[in-house]
């Protein structure tokens, strides 16, 4: 039931402006079921009709006077009432699509554009198996039930409202009799609807967690393969299979036991009002005849008044999972969004210099990473970042362009925080090509201008010429148009980087950062990219981290972190000298022969 | 639809006994307008006894309406479930049968969707069938013989009604299969979009390309709303027609009866009867009609699951018994092509390396290394050539044979969320904590591990997003190397590691792993110059073969790879 307010808020957001079409759809079931409820009217009078029309015709007296003209009459309006039941039930259920489609739609774009406002924290923390299937299976959820239920809905509500009004309006007590069951038939329903709720629920998030567990283990089948685990897998699918199955047994079963629970308890209901309706008819003022006729009547009434609540509960187990879908993507749109400033400043390259000024940060509370980190990067530079793994390299970069947030200290370019410059033009300045290089589906040539979605075939060229790759890409049939997906591989490791170093430099960034971009392409090509590099870096500020020292000593400075701090600054020649950390470094990887 | 009877036949029992309560139902729900029927006449002629033992009826129709229901949403739901549940295991473990070759062809997305959304329309269905499959042929059939004996003459107006409704439903049927074919492809698409947007996020965000991924997912979306709008259109029609028809067929034989009335008065009281059973047969029509809907969906569902079921593995391994291999490696004019591809990538491949031999092998960035690799693990089969692990053809081996022989360290280095112990333990099943120990030592990740709070139960997250590249590669090494296995193959698996670490790395490979034959693929001269012979590769073939000396000295491919690597300063 908790989770009913919230799905109310959800779905009035989203179907909040397709009002017109859904207040149309309320009138057309309104009319229909008006027309429905008066075609039996005219049903009875062309009987009547007819019965009239048989009289005179078979007294041989009034035969001539005989005609058919009132019941063809009534069975002409017969057919207009037909025709409008059907006319009025196509449109509005042609409303409904329309509503239910495109508000899903609109609900599994905003489900996006929400992912990409969020932080990178929650996707690391988060699975992605989990989130996806927000989309294809809570969404379907969302979706049969708006599709199929929305009508049932209305339909049910005004014939419930209706019912109640004609009920009270023949006589207020024996409409109060037959709804006093009411209440007892509303806690039954909570209960019930208490634990469908909780069972649907925990369905929901077991979905979740399998397809969390299919979508790793699929996209990691390499080292299932590798390493024979294939029966290590199956167990491990085995069991969230098995608990999805007995949750959503539960959940199903659940919901799905209101539908007969109510029409057990329209028959109940029923045989209520008939005792205590004769009873009360034949204790009361009324004349015996009127009364009982009034019992007659309402016998049928009840019957009535049970008939939308358990049309309405026969596809609760739809409508609940529509709720519970409402949650699990409300869960999603409530998580916070990356902190832009409002109007942040713009900036259009670096004057003077980059600072890192004792900037202190750790991924968890009280696990810092980074213990007061400074670093002075004047325009133009090149700052190597060496040090052994996880002594925080990559941490700095992922701070450089804003994917987490220093936790004190600063960093500022020309003495403006970023954190007081716009994002999107911080981003757009800062060019990084990660030390993950992931591909999307499209073209080669998509990939390559991924960041610049307007550039020419030439720039394409270009980037990808420096970045090395061009031979490769032009080899392959298909050339530029070739299709690939990140699983998809038709490329080599190091060519996936290069295409990832084409990536970025097309966008020609003011701020480049190169988080280990070569580490796995090979050295003469490395050399090469280097060579073209030259022309791109010069007048660039960069950072570059890197194992292979070689591809690092020319940097203008190289500062060497270890477990979070800056221990060794200086150019390549003043560290050898120093005798230090780096120079074991450089020794232990340099040393031939 | 065989297969899915085939999956059903174990649950027989569950299914009978859900359709035993759909009859008593069925019985319950035809009985009940009787009873109520009686008792307004009793009420009428107030005979208050028989509307006592007549309440009392409707009380016990009621309860065993319940009960049956009860029973009914029970089993239904149970086998229901367990028929998915056991469909979509079938589904895992034949994707756990595939080769490399074959999840390429699938691709990851797709096959979940297939586990998880295509096997829930299944599921929705055997449900709703299971609640209602006695009920229409009972309510159909039942109605129809009575509206015949009604009024014989009229038969024809039962005959055009339901060939007018065929109609409608071929109609709409053979277009909705092909919409919930495209459907669940336009599902799968925006699947593999916001997959690969939640993996490539830190991407998309570098490149402020937040609208533009939006702009792309919404025209995927959009496909998927339309062809939703497209089956929501067909489906309105269905309904409304099938009403408009039925109520049409009611008018007219009310219509012909007025004209015949004449002849045959009692036609009057007949025509009401034959409309109630017109109506109903309507009904039975109409709540088939919504099965069918499902069950059109569902049928495109199991298609694409058959597909699935249908896969051949592109290889499979012999069920020969098992056997203890050496780590003797040989390649005999070994050529490979990746499957859809014309240029060979390996051409002619032959060498033999010796148990416990360290090889190394270099080469330029998609020169086939990692291809060459993966061959002896029996990833790929070649197109032609042999390759022989412990001097038997690969071939003729069975999986876990080779597997515990052969240890190969992926390039890019994958973890599972869980813990660390449980990443360790996909390399040795049975790894105690000693073992744990020894691998991390080995691979230099028991610096950082024994660093964390829970050591070697700390969380590991989805992507291992909590560890930098390097610990990553180091626990892919641990993972790689706690087997103790006598072939390790490292694909460019110190390729993130400082270079002190990964001299640390090599000298305790040297002590711990001496008998292990040890073929590592690198970038780096120095990774691999000690080896006891270099492989030299060059778009595909093999072109040197040697000690570091020798090459130097006489190949000139790896010369032009060690000049790039030469200190600047001699020391
Ligand atoms: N799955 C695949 N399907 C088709 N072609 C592929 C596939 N994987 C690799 N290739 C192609 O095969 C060639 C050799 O690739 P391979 O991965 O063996 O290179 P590599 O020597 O390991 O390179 P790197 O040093 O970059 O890792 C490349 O040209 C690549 O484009
Ligand atoms: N998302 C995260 N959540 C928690 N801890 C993290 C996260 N990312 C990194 N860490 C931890 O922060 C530390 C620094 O990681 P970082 O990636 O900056 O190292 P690095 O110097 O780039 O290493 P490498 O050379 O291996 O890439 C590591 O101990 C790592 O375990
Ligand atoms: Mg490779």
């Amino acid at each position: 039931m908790k989770d009913l307010k919230g799905a109310g808020r959800f779905f009035a957001h989203y179907l909040g402006k397709y009002w017109q079409k859904l207040s149309a759809v309320i009138l057309l079931t309104i009319m229909s079921t008006y027309f429905q409820v008066k075609a039996p009217v005219f049903m009875g009078h062309a009987f009547e009709d007819l019965a009239k029309y048989m009289q005179l015709y078979l007294n041989p007296a009034t035969r001539a006077t005989a005609t058919r003209t009132d019941f063809n009459h009534a069975i002409l309006n017969l057919i207009i009432f037909y025709i409008l039941i059907s006319a009025s039930m196509l449109i509005s259920s042609l409303l409904i699509s329309q509503v239910a489609g495109r508000s899903t739609g609109t609900m599994r774009i905003g489900l996006f554009r929400k992912m990409q406002r969020m932080k990178i924290s929650y996707f690391d923390t988060h699975s992605d198996g989990d989130i996806l299937s927000r989309y294809t299976s809570d969404l379907d959820n969302i979706f049969n039930a708006m599709n199929q239920a929305l009508f049932e809905v209305f339909n049910s509500v005004i014939l419930f409202v209706g019912m109640l009004i004609m009920m009270f309006r023949q006589n207020a007590t024996m409409a109060w009799i037959t709804i006093a069951t009411t209440p007892i038939a509303v806690i039954l329903a909570t209960i019930v609807i208490i634990k469908a709720e909780k069972y649907v629920n925990r369905q929901q998030d077991d979905v979740g967690k399998l397809n969390g567990y299919i979508n790793e283990q699929i996209t990691g089948q390499k080292v299932i393969i590798t390493n024979g685990l294939q029966e290590d897998s199956i167990n491990g699918f085995v069991k969230h299979n098995d608990q999805v199955k007995r949750t959503t047994f539960k959940g199903q079963a659940w919901s799905g036991i209101l539908y007969p629970l109510m029409q057990g308890m329209s028959l109940l209901n029923t045989a209520i009002v008939i005792f205590f309706g004769s009873w009360y008819v034949l204790n009361g003022s009324m004349s015996q005849a009127a009364g009982l006729g009034l019992v007659v009547i309402f016998v049928q009434y009840a019957q009535q008044y049970y008939q939308p609540i358990s049309s309405l509960t026969s596809l609760y187990s739809m409508i609940q999972l529509a709720i519970t879908g409402a949650r699990r993507i409300n869960e999603v749109r409530e998580q916070p969004d990356e902190v832009a400033p409002e109007n942040g400043k713009t900036f259009a390259g670096i004057d003077a210099k980059i600072n890192l000024k004792d900037v202190h940060f750790g991924y968890v509370p009280h696990k810092e990473i980074l213990h007061g980190i400074n670093i002075e990067v004047d325009k133009g530079q090149m700052v190597a970042l060496v040090g052994p793994t996880g002594s925080g390299k990559t941490t700095v970069m992922n701070l450089l362009n804003r994917f987490y947030d220093v936790d004190s200290g600063a960093i500022t370019f020309d003495d403006t925080d970023i954190r007081e410059m716009d994002l999107n033009n911080l981003r757009d300045n800062v060019g990084i090509v990660l030390q993950d290089p992931q591909l999307f589906s499209g073209t080669i040539a998509d990939n390559i201008k991924f960041g610049t979605p307007d550039a020419t075939e030439e720039e394409v060229f270009a980037a990808a010429r420096q970045a090395n790759i061009h031979d490769f890409i032009m080899s392959l049939p298909d050339g530029y148009q070739t299709q690939i997906d990140d699983d998809n591989s038709i490329f080599s490791a190091g060519q996936k980087q290069l295409m990832s170093i084409a990536r970025t430099i097309i966008t020609n960034p003011k701020l480049l950062i190169l988080d280990e971009a070569t580490s796995n392409v090979d050295t003469v090509t490395e050399a090469q990219i280097q060579a073209a590099m030259d022309n791109v870096i010069a007048g660039r500020t960069s950072f570059v981290i890197a194992h292979r020292l070689k591809t690092i000593l020319n940097a203008d400075k190289i500062v060497v972190l270890r477990d979070g701090e800056v221990i060794e600054e200086g150019s390549h020649k003043q560290l050898l000298a120093e005798k230090g950390f780096y120079s074991e470094l450089y020794h232990n990887q340099m040393v031939f022969e | 639809m065989t297969s899915l009877m085939t999956f059903m036949k174990k649950y027989r029992g569950d299914a009978i006994i859900a359709t035993l309560a759909t009859l008593v139902i069925a019985f319950a729900t035809l009985w009940q307008p009787r009873i109520l029927q009686e008792m307004i006449t009793a009420i009428l002629a107030r005979d208050q006894g028989t509307v006592f033992n007549l309440g009392i009826q409707l009380i016990g129709l009621a309860l065993l309406g319940i009960v049956a229901g009860v029973i009914n949403t029970i089993f239904s739901a149970k086998t229901a479930q367990e028929v998915s549940a056991d469909m979509r295991e079938k589904g895992y473990r034949k994707i756990q049968t595939f080769s490399f070759g074959n999840i390429e062809k699938f691709s990851a997305s797709n096959l979940v969707i297939r586990l998880t959304n295509d096997i829930n329309q299944v599921q929705m269905v055997i449900m709703s069938v299971l609640q209602q499959i006695t009920r229409i042929p009972i309510l159909f059939i039942g109605a129809f013989i009575l509206a015949i004996i009604t009024m014989p003459k009229f038969w024809w107006i039962i005959v055009i009604m339901l060939i007018l409704i065929v109609a409608v439903s071929a109609f709409s049927f053979t277009r909705m299969g092909n919409y919930f074919e495209k459907l669940q492809t336009t599902l799968e698409n925006n699947n593999t979009l916001a997959r690969e947007n939640l993996m490539g996020m830190r991407v998309v965000k570098s490149f402020v390309q937040e609208q533009n991924q939006i702009k792309k997912f919404s025209k995927s979306s959009d496909e998927m709303t339309d062809t939703t709008i497209r089956i929501g259109n067909l489906f309105s029609i269905l309904m409304p027609a099938f009403f408009l028809v039925g109520d049409l067929a009611v008018a007219g034989s009310i219509l012909l009866v007025g004209s015949m009335v004449t002849t045959d008065p009692s036609m009057i009281a007949a025509v009401q009867a034959f409309i109630s059973y017109l109506m109903q047969i309507l009904f039975a029509v109409v709540m088939g009609g919504f099965m069918m809907t499902g069950a059109s969906r569902a049928f495109v569902s199991l298609g694409r699951l058959q597909e699935i079921y249908d896969t051949e593995p592109e290889l499979t391994f012999p069920e020969t018994p098992e056997t203890d291999l050496t780590g003797d490696v040989t390649f005999e004019h070994v050529s490979f092509t990746y499957p859809g591809d014309q240029e060979p990538v390996l051409q002619d491949i032959s060498f033999s390396v010796k148990a416990g031999e360290m090889i190394g092998i270099v080469g330029a960035t998609g020169s086939g290394k990692t291809t060459l690799a993966q061959l002896i693990p029996r990833l790929y089969d070649p197109d032609s050539g042999v390759i022989k692990v412990g001097h038997e053809d690969i071939k003729q081996v069975n999986e876990s044979s080779l597997r515990k022989t052969v240890s190969y360290i992926l390039q890019r280095s994958t973890l599972f969320s869980g813990t660390i112990s449980h990443n360790l333990r996909q390399g040795k099943e049975d790894a105690t904590l000693d073992d744990m120990k020894w691998a991390a030592h080995v691979a230099q990740s028991a610096e950082f591990i024994e660093k964390l709070d829970n050591q070697y139960d700390a969380k590991v997250e989805e992507r291992s997003a909590n560890f930098s590249g390097g610990q990553k590669q180091r626990l892919s090494i641990t993972r790689g190397v706690i087997k103790q296995p006598d072939i390790l193959i490292m694909d460019d698996s110190t390729s993130a590691l400082d270079a002190r670490s990964e001299k640390l790395v090599q000298e305790a490979l040297d002590k711990e792993l001496n008998g292990t034959t040890t073929i590592i693929i690198a970038e780096k001269i120095s990774s691999i110059i000690k080896a006891d012979r270099i492989l030299v590769l060059d778009q595909g073939k093999l072109v040197g073969m040697g000690t570091h000396h020798e090459l130097v000295r006489n190949n000139e491919v790896y010369q032009e790879i060690y000049r790039t690597q030469k200190a600047l300063e001699e020391v």
